[in-house]
């Protein structure tokens, strides 16, 4: 059977249930008696396997039932859960991500059989230690029971004459009729492709003579969550019950034999086509359904409510399972370059009207217009907005490994998991944030023995925190640890020849611990597997700058530090300033404007050969664009100037420009490859009138 | 280099079966007073000259950038790429915009965009680079048209490299 179609909803999914696995054996871990987290991760684990078998991945396969297994075990309170045990799940959910790695590179689960880790499952197996105790009386099996009390629901279905003909033959022929209630799990979301699934695998070992609800209507997913299939088989009705079984996201699977005299003779005549002859034309058109329903945004997962229900599980009955949304990145692409056309046109427009004054009706257009494509610019960008909790969520993980690797005790708190953010940035903000994360656990905590020297808590804390600021969401990573020795730094700078002794004296804290994010410089005094070898910080900044976002790191030695990355929320529109400098127009983000002065000649102050304005008390350093640029000013040098005041952190620079032109929302587009050797030009933009305006960095400014 | 290597794969190819070789469509293209080649099946289209905006620090040569379409594409002139005098923008002058697989569309400014050729590799003789940045090195080929005229094939990918020659 061909798979491949399915292989992309496989991997997703398979990633959401390791993900899933980690959490709730990290919970275990804590709360080993938890009867419900015993339960999720058998669920998972149970899932995780159906799937890989009807992938083919065997090895896959062989690993998670063994892992199931032990599972089992624990669940009937055979097995008491233990650090090794929860050690041994680690390594197992861990050969389970490389073989996803693998498929997902490949295609291929790759050749590692992982026997180790069987193994050493087996053996947990073995030496099971009998649960004296015995509080909990095992769970009973919930659903097969359940469903076989109802009454056999086959017998409801309505036959036609012709179907009763052939069920006739069959027993004539000393087959089997059997009867199969498939029930699909309620957060299922391609129900359709997972009853095809069910029909394929029931297919191999019989004929199916009889569905209800129809083919076509299960094909159309018009069902609710189970429906009942009337099979002619040899097999054994244990092995078609297990064959149904092993396709994913399948809650349950019941079956019985069907006595033919009890079968209904249905006055339903619509349905008297035989059901077999659909079949195959059923499975060529139900394939294409799982892509269809691959790219459309499930706007129903609710983007707030699915956060905090998922929390907290205690009572939960049945785990709300997180809804993603999967959406085709080149759809949304395109969507968003269609919006930026409208931008471009509603910037024509803006231009035609300055030409053409006192015109009421065409003003009310382009307010209109400019309505419409604000709400769609905010639509489009919601549907790009993921939360970061699919980043951050395995942090924790992460953490208690470090935990075991460095020695060191400590806790990771994690608030703001909901804090949406565009894709393209979640997706990249993974690797600098585990960097910022393993630096404050290597360097920034102490040992627990110095921790109680200095009257701290023996576990260290770190904290990640998320929140939106403005337009920008801001990303904390705090740890009550050491701090950042500035003499160590200093002394550190000196030895590599990166600053000289004279310029140290001269530099302020805050500079020299931004001497961190320079390459390959580590103050580790030995290096550690988990970080100290020099690529980081650097690549930390740099990465994030790339988001257009920035980071700085606040510290008090012995107190601890906290590093804050402030990122854009979106990153294609902009609103900006545009100013024009010797003839050309340049757009500046109104982000980091702070306001614009007017400032006479006479009020320009030279400090060390450098110009200066003083303005409400402050003294800003003056940077003439003109002479950034290459341009000549076509102000006569008498004038007035007109500047630009910007702020980035604590510093801030006055620009001097030409000429302002005013606020414009501009779309940002990229100068390409060739054109990258200009720091301070981050893009360029299609004003109105079809001219290219370049886009001008002031963080790089300053 | 990506296009390098295909023309070499052509070649052997041709090697193959010499007797036959193959027809390849070139557009001519005037730059002062001497013709190139550029393979038509590296060009995504041909613009009028228009404004282009200035990038500053940038490279000598490379021009600015050009909106075509709602693209913002990086335009470098070929005369001063090559080593030439600076281009004397007239009403013949137009804008080539190469498709590039990594680096994404680039624009050329060449003097008049005169015919298509259809040239066959047989007809095509190989040079080698020269090793400094005069206009023999942005050469990989020689074709001869069957008028007898010569002209000099653009190795497009040594023009769109970024020189750190």
């Amino acid at each position: 059977m061909d798979v491949s179609q399915y292989l992309e909803i496989f991997l997703d999914e398979t990633k959401e249930h390791l993900q899933n696995l980690n959490t709730r054996v990290l919970e275990l871990e804590s709360d080993p008696e938890n009867s419900d987290t015993v339960n999720e991760i058998f669920r998972a684990a149970h899932t995780l396997k159906g799937m890989a078998g009807t992938m083919g991945y065997k090895r896959m396969q062989n690993l998670t039932h063994d892992m199931e297994n032990v599972f089992s075990e624990v669940r009937n309170g055979n097995l008491k859960v233990k650090p090794e045990i929860i050690d041994v799940l680690f390594q197992c959910l861990d050969a389970l991500e490389e073989y996803t790695n693998n498929i997902q590179e490949s295609a291929d689960e790759g050749t590692n059989d992982n026997e180790p880790i069987i193994k050493m499952l087996n053996d947990i197996l073995n030496n099971k230690t009998p649960d004296t105790e015995r509080t909990k009386t095992p769970e009973p099996e919930k659903t097969p029971e359940k469903a076989a009390e109802k009454g056999e629901p086959w017998y409801d279905i309505h036959f036609d004459e012709s179907q009763l003909t052939v069920l006739g033959e069959a027993v004539k022929q000393g087959k089997n009729i059997y009867g199969l209630n498939v029930t699909v799990q309620e957060s299922c979301l391609l129900k359709a492709a997972r009853a095809f699934l069910v029909f394929k695998s029931v297919e191999e070992q019989g004929e199916i003579v009889m569905s209800e609800p129809s083919a076509q209507d299960i094909e159309d997913e018009k069902f609710d969550h189970s429906f009942v299939i009337v099979v002619i088989s040899d097999a054994k009705l244990e092995d078609i019950i297990k064959g149904a079984q092993e396709v994913s996201e399948i809650e349950s699977v019941t079956g019985g034999l069907v006595d033919p005299d009890k079968i209904t003779l249905g006055d339903n005549q619509s349905e008297s086509e035989p059901v077999k002859a659909d079949k195959k034309e059923e499975a060529k058109e139900s394939a294409p359904a799982p892509k269809a329903g691959n790219a459309v945004a499930q706007t129903d997962a609710s983007k707030s409510s699915n956060a905090p229900s998922k929390e907290k599980k205690a009572g939960g009955s049945k785990p709300v399972v997180n809804r993603t949304v999967r959406v085709d990145i080149e759809k949304l692409d395109g969507l968003m370059n269609l919006v930026s056309e409208l931008i471009i046109a509603k910037n024509a427009l803006v231009s035609a009207s300055n030409s053409e004054q006192n015109n009421n009706g065409f003003n009310e257009q382009i307010e209109y217009l400019e309505s419409v494509t604000t709400s769609l610019h905010e639509s489009v960008m919601k549907v790009r907005m993921v939360p970061i909790e699919s980043v951050v969520s395995k942090f924790p993980r992460m953490i208690r490994d470090l935990q075991k690797q460095l020695g060191k005790k400590m806790e990771l708190y994690m608030s703001g998991e909901e804090t949406e953010l565009d894709r393209t940035v979640v997706d990249e903000i993974g690797d600098p944030l585990m960097h910022l994360l393993r630096n404050a656990a290597d360097h920034g905590l102490e040992s627990s023995e110095v921790r109680q020297q200095r009257g701290k808590n023996p576990v260290g804390s770190i904290f990640l925190d998320a929140y939106q600021d403005g337009n920008n969401v801001v990303i904390e990573v705090r740890d009550d640890g050491n701090g950042i020795d500035v003499e160590a730094v200093k002394a550190k700078a000196i030895e590599r020849g990166t600053i000289t002794p004279e310029q140290a004296a001269t530099m302020t804290d805050k500079e020299i611990i931004n001497l961190l994010f320079l390459p390959s410089f580590s103050t580790a005094k030995k290096i550690t597997d988990v970080s100290g070898r020099g690529v980081g910080l650097d690549v930390v900044r740099s990465k994030i700058e790339s988001l257009s976002g920035e980071v700085e790191v606040k510290s008090v030695l012995g107190e601890g530090s906290t590093w804050i990355i402030r990122l854009p929320l979106t990153l294609a529109i902009i609103q900006s300033l545009m100013v024009v400098v010797g003839g050309e127009k340049y757009a500046i983000a109104l982000g980091t404007i702070q306001t614009i002065e007017d400032v006479a000649v006479t009020d320009i102050k030279l400090v060390q050969n450098k110009e200066v304005i003083n303005l409400r008390d402050m003294v800003i350093p003056l940077i003439r664009l003109s002479d950034v640029l290459d341009v000549e000013s076509t102000k006569s040098p008498e004038d007035n100037l007109t500047v630009v005041i910007c702020k980035k952190g604590e510093k801030t620079v006055g620009l001097v420009i030409d000429e302002l032109i005013g606020q414009q929302e501009i779309v940002i587009k990229s100068l390409g490859k060739y054109i990258k050797q200009c720091k301070f030009i981050s893009g360029a933009t299609i004003l109105g009138d079809g001219e290219v305006a370049l886009i001008l960095d002031a963080n790089v400014l300053i | 280099m990506e296009q390098l290597r295909t023309n070499d794969a052509i070649d052997v190819r041709d090697l193959d079966n010499k007797t036959l070789g193959e027809n390849i469509q070139f557009i001519v293209i005037r730059l002062g007073n001497e013709q190139y080649g550029i393979d038509i099946k590296y060009i995504d289209n041909i613009v009028r000259m228009q404004h282009i905006t200035r990038v500053p620090k940038v490279k000598k040569y490379l021009k600015g950038v050009i909106n075509l379409r709602g693209e913002v594409i990086p335009v470098m002139s070929l005369r001063l790429r090559m080593g030439l005098d600076e281009d004397v923008l007239g009403r013949t002058t137009r804008i080539i915009i190469l498709k590039q697989e990594q680096e994404g569309n680039v624009g050329i400014i060449v003097d008049e965009v005169k015919e298509v050729v259809t040239l066959n590799t047989n007809d095509i003789e190989k040079v080698s680079h020269g090793n400094n940045e005069d206009s023999t090195f942005f050469i990989n080929g020689v074709g001869k048209q069957p008028n007898g005229e010569l002209i000099s094939l653009l190795d497009l990918a040594t023009i769109t490299l970024e020189d750190n020659y």
